[in-house]
């Protein structure tokens, strides 16, 4: 039953499945067209055609052509060389520079259709085979590797006669790459390429093309491999590499051992202070007593240095003398005041003195003053002569004033230490103030070994005087402590020679004796003055310097308070001295001069230069007996 | 006018000495019109000469050709490349077309179709220069080009002449001047039509040139290998 039905289905189908198969809807042929046309060597050439649709019959196609001059058509001489739906016209058919009017006619059982028809020069449709034999070498030029590769032109293309005229292209790439160099071999059938890799490994592939004509395919790939090969310019840069970094390390080797002069010499420090002996240690410590006492220098003031003993006043002998003695002694003492050149002396520990040219001048001077006037107070004769030599003592003495106190002043401390002893040089002032100067002076070397400031130490002249032996820094051995002397000292000189006298006269109670051989360099402390304004004095061991350690010494400097309306010098003392000594340095009386203390014992209550006196008032803080504290001086003058 | 005075001067000054070999030699003339001798050259060198000039004319007619079709002719006109559509003024002449026909035809006739073919193009390329020259936006380029061809076209003629009466002992060849019916010198109205008259001039030269260069090639092939040349 249902086998039945299947083909009663099958039946009624089937008139439907059949005519597909059958190709009932026939049709003339499709349309062919002419693809291409080419020539491979210029003497023959193929056509190939694409058919149209076969229009459900066998279609035959044929291929008429017709030369450009006539009308004869011609139907193509070959169909199977060249292939299926293909053309091929040999040598004997194939007409150069003449134009053929190619057609391709489909033809079957209901009709036929005409392609498109062209027109082609054989001379423009030329595409060669790819060239041949294909040789790729390696070839060495100074060193440097090449390829040469060569080649032949393909074989049907007639070259040699000229017939044809080829043109040549390569094309090289890297093994595993994909861009390839292109080069134009142009008509030469050989070429080189440079600029290798080394050990790389090349393809190469060479085509052509005629003149009028198109390109060729790729000849087949020919392969090579480049040896490795080591690059000279490489190396060279592996030498120069080297060779900078083995200069580089050396150079860095010399900056380092070189670090610290190079340092220096690129940021030089900045010098610092320097003070002969102070110890920066010792400042950090906080020891103030040590550290003053570590600045003085034990061989300071310069007594051992033989250029400044020339320069050293020496004690004043206090003797009694003729005038030819003075005048000889001045001229001794002028002669070694002059040798009193500048010594080098250390800029750091201040004392600057040797060098000071004009207070040294001054000072010698002055202490050739203060020798004629030391002459000159055990004899009222001497007086006159010192009178007489006033003017140019009072040159000398301003003249060494002034170049004392303008620079030393200022500073609040002495700096200029034997500024005393400068060589004699002219004197053009007339002030007394020269005297005061060089008291200053003396007393400025007295600073220098660091008494303290503020200690005024009238410093009694050594009785003897000696020029040679000053091993010790006179001066400042030349103190003397004084609670009452403080009649400021306009006459340095004058009053040592007094003082000399005084203690003479002291020492024996002698009024007018002056003993004719003193030590040269004896201490003379001033006990103390008595009620009838004598000044005792007292001696005391030599060479005993503040430095040294003498406490009682240094408490024996008296200060200089002020100085009063009535040209009182008012000392004060220090912490040793109970009140007695304030009262007593108080009630002292001092007309301006240390002399009158002693006039009484020296009978010369008139010795003193009345000149000093003015000075005295006008130069407040200036004149001293002993030791003054510059800052007491400079607050004097509002006195 | 002056220049082909120079051309014929210089062609005679090269071929003087073979010219007087052969028999009527060319009057070797410098500017002053002194007679002089010509320098010697031999055949080979002459023939390489002339081919030389035949390449350079070939590729400079192929640029002009193209030059002028991207400037003047519209796409849809445009020959193939591999073709020319209209017929060209030497379709005429008895020239070889193919290889087989060429390796049949002798020396002499050989150079004599260059003759034929140079000598034909000297007057139509002249003429191709006025027209040019009429056109609004013709190029320096072009013109130069052209204008140069016409000229060299005139020294390779003199070359030729020399060279046939050189290698074939043949006296003063009567230029079959092809009375042909050559183009209208006369301006069409038809601006489009006048446009590819000129294209189908410059393509038909283009084609003759190489045409010459063929053949001397091939001529100098056999002279120096006879046997297996084409």
């Amino acid at each position: 039953m249902m086998t039945n039905v299947w083909e009663a289905v099958v039946l009624l189908l089937l008139p439907f499945l059949a005519p597909n198969a059958e190709g009932t809807q026939y049709s003339p042929p499709g349309k062919p067209a002419l693809t291409r046309c080419r020539s491979p060597e210029k003497e023959t050439f193929t056509c190939w055609w694409e058919p149209g649709s076969d229009g459900g019959l066998s279609t035959t196609y044929a291929l008429y052509y017709r030369k450009e001059n006539s009308e004869t058509v011609y139907e193509c001489p070959d169909y199977h060389t060249a292939g299926e739906n293909s053309c091929f016209f040999n040598k004997n058919d194939t007409s150069i520079w003449v134009n053929y009017n190619i057609t391709v006619v489909a033809t079957n059982a209901l009709g036929s259709s005409f392609s498109d028809p062209v027109d082609i020069d054989v001379v423009y449709i030329v595409k060669p085979n790819p060239p041949e034999e294909l040789n790729v070498t390696i070839m060495e030029d100074k060193g440097w590797p090449y390829l040469r590769v060569s080649w032949k032109p393909p074989q049907k293309a007639d070259t040699r006669s000229g017939w044809i005229t080829l043109i040549y292209e390569l094309r090289v790439k890297l093994e595993g790459e994909d861009d390839w160099e292109m080069h134009l071999a142009g008509q030469q059938k050989m070429f080189n390429i440079f600029s290798l890799r080394s050990g790389g490994s090349y393809h190469v592939q060479v085509r052509c093309k005629p003149d009028h004509g198109f390109w060729s395919e790729w000849s087949s790939a020919d392969y090579i491999k480049v040896p490795d090969y080591f690059h000279r310019e490489k190396s060279m840069w592996i030498l120069i590499t080297v060779f900078s970094t083995f200069i580089f390390l050396i150079f860095m080797c010399f900056l380092h051992m070189n670090s610290n002069s190079l340092k220096y010499y690129i940021l030089p420090p900045i010098p610092g202070p320097k003070i002969k002996g102070f110890d920066k240690q010792l400042l950090k410590n906080g020891k103030s007593d040590e550290i003053f006492c570590a600045l003085v220098v034990p061989d300071f003031p310069p007594t051992t240095s033989s250029k400044c003993e020339n320069l050293m006043v020496e004690y004043l002998e206090v003797y009694v003398s003729e005038e030819q003695e003075l005048i000889l002694e001045e001229s001794k003492e002028l002669h070694n005041s002059l040798k009193c050149e500048g010594s080098t002396s250390d800029n750091d520990s201040g004392r600057g003195s040797c060098d000071s040219h004009t207070l040294l001048m001054d000072k010698c001077g002055e202490a050739k003053g203060d020798e004629r006037q030391t002459d000159g107070e055990g004899h009222p004769m001497e007086m006159e002569a010192q009178m007489h030599q006033r003017d140019w003592k009072e040159g000398t003495l301003s003249s060494a004033y002034q170049d004392i106190v303008s620079p030393d002043m200022s500073s609040g401390r002495v700096k200029t230490w034997p500024s005393v002893f400068s060589p004699l040089h002219q004197c053009g002032s007339t002030s007394l103030n020269q005297m005061n100067s060089l008291a200053m002076a003396k007393q400025h070397c007295l600073s220098d070994n660091l008494s303290p400031p503020g200690s005024a130490s009238s410093f009694l002249p050594q009785s003897g005087r000696s020029t040679t032996e000053t091993h010790r820094p006179n001066y400042c051995e030349f103190y003397s402590s004084d609670k009452q002397l403080s009649s400021p000292k306009p006459q340095a000189q004058t009053h040592r020679k007094l003082q000399a006298h005084s203690d003479i006269n002291i020492s024996h109670k002698q009024a007018g004796l002056q003993s004719p051989a003193l030590r040269p360099t004896e201490y003379v402390e001033v006990q103390r003055v008595n009620k009838e304004d004598m000044v005792l004095l007292q001696p005391v061991e030599s060479g005993c310097v503040c430095g040294d350690g003498c406490p009682q010494v240094c408490q024996d400097y008296s200060k200089v308070k002020g100085l009063n309306s009535d040209n009182m010098l008012l000392l004060h003392r220090d912490v040793m001295e109970g009140e007695e000594v304030r009262s007593h340095c108080e009630k002292q009386e001092t007309n301006g001069c240390i002399t009158s203390h002693i006039t009484p014992a020296t009978q010369k209550p008139t010795d003193c230069i009345p000149t000093v006196t003015p000075i005295v008032q006008k130069e407040m803080g200036l004149a001293v007996s002993g030791y003054v504290d510059t800052a007491a001086m400079l607050t004097l003058p509002t006195h | 006018m002056m220049t082909a005075v120079k051309q014929s001067g210089v062609w005679a000054v090269l071929l003087w000495p073979y010219l007087l070999a052969v028999s009527i030699p060319l009057d070797c003339r410098d500017e002053q019109g002194n007679m002089s001798r010509c320098p010697f050259i031999s055949q080979e060198k002459l023939l390489d000469r002339i081919i030389q000039h035949a390449e350079l004319i070939s590729r400079i007619s192929e640029e002009s050709c193209s030059l002028f079709e991207e400037l003047f002719v519209p796409f849809p006109l445009r020959l193939q490349r591999n073709t020319v559509g209209y017929a060209c003024i030497t379709k005429a002449l008895p020239i070889p077309s193919s290889k087989s026909e060429i390796q049949q035809i002798s020396d002499k006739w050989l150079l004599q179709s260059v003759l034929m073919l140079v000598q034909s193009w000297i007057e139509p390329l002249v003429y191709l220069q006025t027209t040019l020259d009429r056109y609004d936006n013709a190029p320096d380029v072009l013109l130069n080009k052209t204008k140069w061809v016409s000229e060299k076209l005139v020294s390779l003629e003199q070359g030729v002449v020399v060279l046939i009466r050189k290698m074939l002992d043949e006296g003063t060849l009567t230029t079959t001047y092809n009375e042909q019916d050559l183009l209208q010198y006369d301006v069409l109205p038809d601006m489009l039509e006048s446009v590819m008259r000129d294209y189908t001039l410059l393509s038909c030269f283009k084609k003759d040139a190489h045409k010459m260069e063929i053949f001397l090639k091939l001529l100098k092939c056999r002279q120096t290998d006879k046997f297996n040349c084409a």
